[in-house]
């Protein structure tokens, strides 16, 4: 791993932990958004009472930055978690077994992938009540070919191995083989890399669809990407209550992507 | 003599290469008494350690087995290892054999899944590739162990553990137990392997060309080790080898494989003092060890 990937790793990783801590703390912060609003402060530039400055009704913009992180949080570690759990068990299973029920199960899991994956969330949004709970469900249950596709590859290229055959020899558990040896030892950069991408994911969907209005976060709960949506009515001299939020998106984002691709990079380089 | 623990007749296996079906093992059939040691000679390609493999059940499908009979013997019990065989494989009027793969692999998983490590397990050539390179040697003899002695406490796991290391005589155990097998050399790998397959506590043991790859002076230590720990203590092995010397030392009984048969079988005193009408082929291999090579066929 070269100096340039290592300050990325570091810096993503900075990223990630402060994604966390800010999704961590926001339930904790009281904020009641009726009461934020004051419309004498409205549109007051980065100062010391306003580290981030105010929107247009007054409300400041950091607190909703903290609390906005609320609305992707716990549905992006839902969705991870949905992803690679399923997809991981899938993929062993794949990986592992023969026969009539394999190809059922590849069968099944090419059928999922085929799906349009933003169009398909936001046809779930209109036939059930929409809520970012659902968007991460149906996300994660999306993704769960991808991580399984990875995960068969790797437990097939490993069933041949040396070290598999003795352990089968020595008569250790093949399910113990499977979960522990293969699919926790050597695929967890693997894990870490596309819980990291489905994190990512929601957190654009999310976003995505708040920013459009219908489906996502509704207003007054912050949102980051309804705090963007501000941007069609603000003037032009005050950028921050827009601007501040969609870096967040974009640092949040391509943290969490680098933040993934690199720690699973080292990951697998400590494998080898 | 008692009854033979393991018995092999007439196994053949054959694959599917791109030349066609080859025959790699031909009718060979041979026999392990309890607590004796068969040394399996032979150069690379003669079939000896697919045969061994066979016996394990570790040979995948396609065709692989395709006819013969293994039996082995524990407690009286006997287990017939390719009984269900015939029942997946089929014969077209031409004579061509055609094999349900999934079908068999599920058959000798089922049978061979009580069997695994109970019964038999192996020391395979490649120590360090096989040991799992993510798991400390510690991890993988405590599972052996635990599988051994599904009774013992955590902390009596690990002392039985060490004394395994002790026993391979590997130097201070504790630092070997909390060590990967890219942190030991060759020799040291496969020591752990021994005192991994050993602690398993198998009736039968498999060491399928354990030296190979291994330097000379740590060859020599590792076949005294086998000697101590299994020849010294009758438990049954079977040793499979290309050096006709370590064969001599550690076997009571002898095979000679070649391009997929058994073309000698001899106790390993007739080999050592050239008595008796002997194989060409044996003649080369006892002839380029400076031993007597006995007589001519």
């Amino acid at each position: 791993m070269g100096k340039f990937a290592r300050l990325g790793f570091w810096l993503s990783g900075l990223i990630v932990l402060a994604v966390i801590a800010l999704g961590c703390i926001a339930p904790l912060v009281p904020y009641e958004p009726a009461d934020a609003v004051s419309y004498d402060d409205a549109l007051v530039s980065p100062s010391l009472a306003h580290l981030m400055g105010t929107d247009e009704q007054g409300r400041d913009i950091a607190i909703r930055l903290v609390k906005g992180t609320e609305a992707f949080f716990l549905p992006g570690l839902m969705a991870a978690a949905i992803s690679i759990v399923l997809g991981g068990l899938t993929g062993a299973l794949t990986g592992y077994a023969t026969g009539f029920f394999r190809t059922a199960v590849l069968g099944a899991l090419q059928l999922l992938d085929t799906l349009p994956r933003l169009v398909f969330i936001i046809l779930v949004c209109t036939i059930r009540d929409p809520s970012v709970m659902l968007i991460a469900f149906v996300a994660g249950i999306l993704f769960i070919p991808t991580v399984a596709t990875v995960i068969r590859r790797k437990v097939e290229s490993l069933a041949s191995e040396d070290y598999i055959l003795a352990h089968i020899a020595h008569g250790f558990s093949p399910v113990r083989v499977l979960l522990h040896h293969i699919l926790w030892l050597q695929c967890w950069p693997i894990l870490v890399r596309q819980a990291a991408f489905v994190f990512g994911y929601v957190l654009f969907v999310e976003t995505g669809l708040s920013y459009l209005g219908d489906y996502g976060v509704q207003e007054p709960t912050p949102s980051w990407g309804n705090m963007v949506a501000q941007v069609r009515s603000l003037p032009s001299d005050a950028p921050w209550p827009w601007l501040i939020p969609a870096a967040a998106i974009v640092l949040t984002i391509s943290g969490f992507l680098a933040f993934g691709n690199l720690a699973a990079r080292r990951g697998e380089e400590a494998v080898r | 003599m008692s009854e033979p623990m393991l018995t092999v007749r007439d196994l053949v296996i054959e694959f599917d290469t791109q030349a066609g079906r080859r025959r790699v093992v031909d009718g060979v059939s041979f026999s392990v008494q309890p607590g004796e040691v068969l040394g399996i000679l032979g150069e690379s390609g003669s079939g000896k350690t697919l045969s061994t493999l066979a016996v394990l059940g570790l040979i995948p499908g396609r065709p692989g087995v395709v006819s013969g009979e293994i039996e082995l013997t524990l407690d009286g019990v006997r287990h017939k290892l390719l009984e269900t065989l015939p029942a997946v494989v089929t014969r077209s009027a031409q004579g061509e054999y055609r094999k349900d793969d999934r079908r068999w692999g599920r058959m000798v998983n089922r049978q061979m899944r009580p069997l695994w490590g109970r019964a038999m397990t192996a020391v395979f050539q490649n120590p360090k590739q096989s040991l799992d390179p993510l798991m400390t040697i510690g991890a993988q003899l405590d599972e052996s162990v635990r599988l051994a002695h599904p009774e013992l406490a955590r902390p009596d796991v690990r002392a039985r553990s060490l004394d395994w290391l002790s026993r391979v005589k590997l130097h201070n155990p504790p630092r070997v137990h909390a060590s990967y097998a890219h942190e030991l050399s060759g020799g040291m790998c496969q020591r752990a392997m021994i005192a991994i397959a050993l602690a398993r506590e198998p009736r039968l043991l498999v060491a399928d060309e354990p030296t190979t790859g291994l330097d000379t002076t740590v060859r020599q230590e590792i076949v005294e080790l086998f000697h101590e720990l299994l020849a010294a203590e009758r438990r049954a092995m079977m040793y499979i080898s290309h050096d006709i010397r370590e064969v001599l030392f550690l076997a009571r009984e002898v095979i000679v494989m070649r391009a997929g048969k058994i073309v000698e079988v001899a106790t390993a005193d007739d080999l050592r003092t050239g008595t008796g009408v002997r194989h060409p082929y044996t003649r080369t291999l006892l002839q380029a060890a400076d031993l007597p090579v006995g007589e001519a066929a």
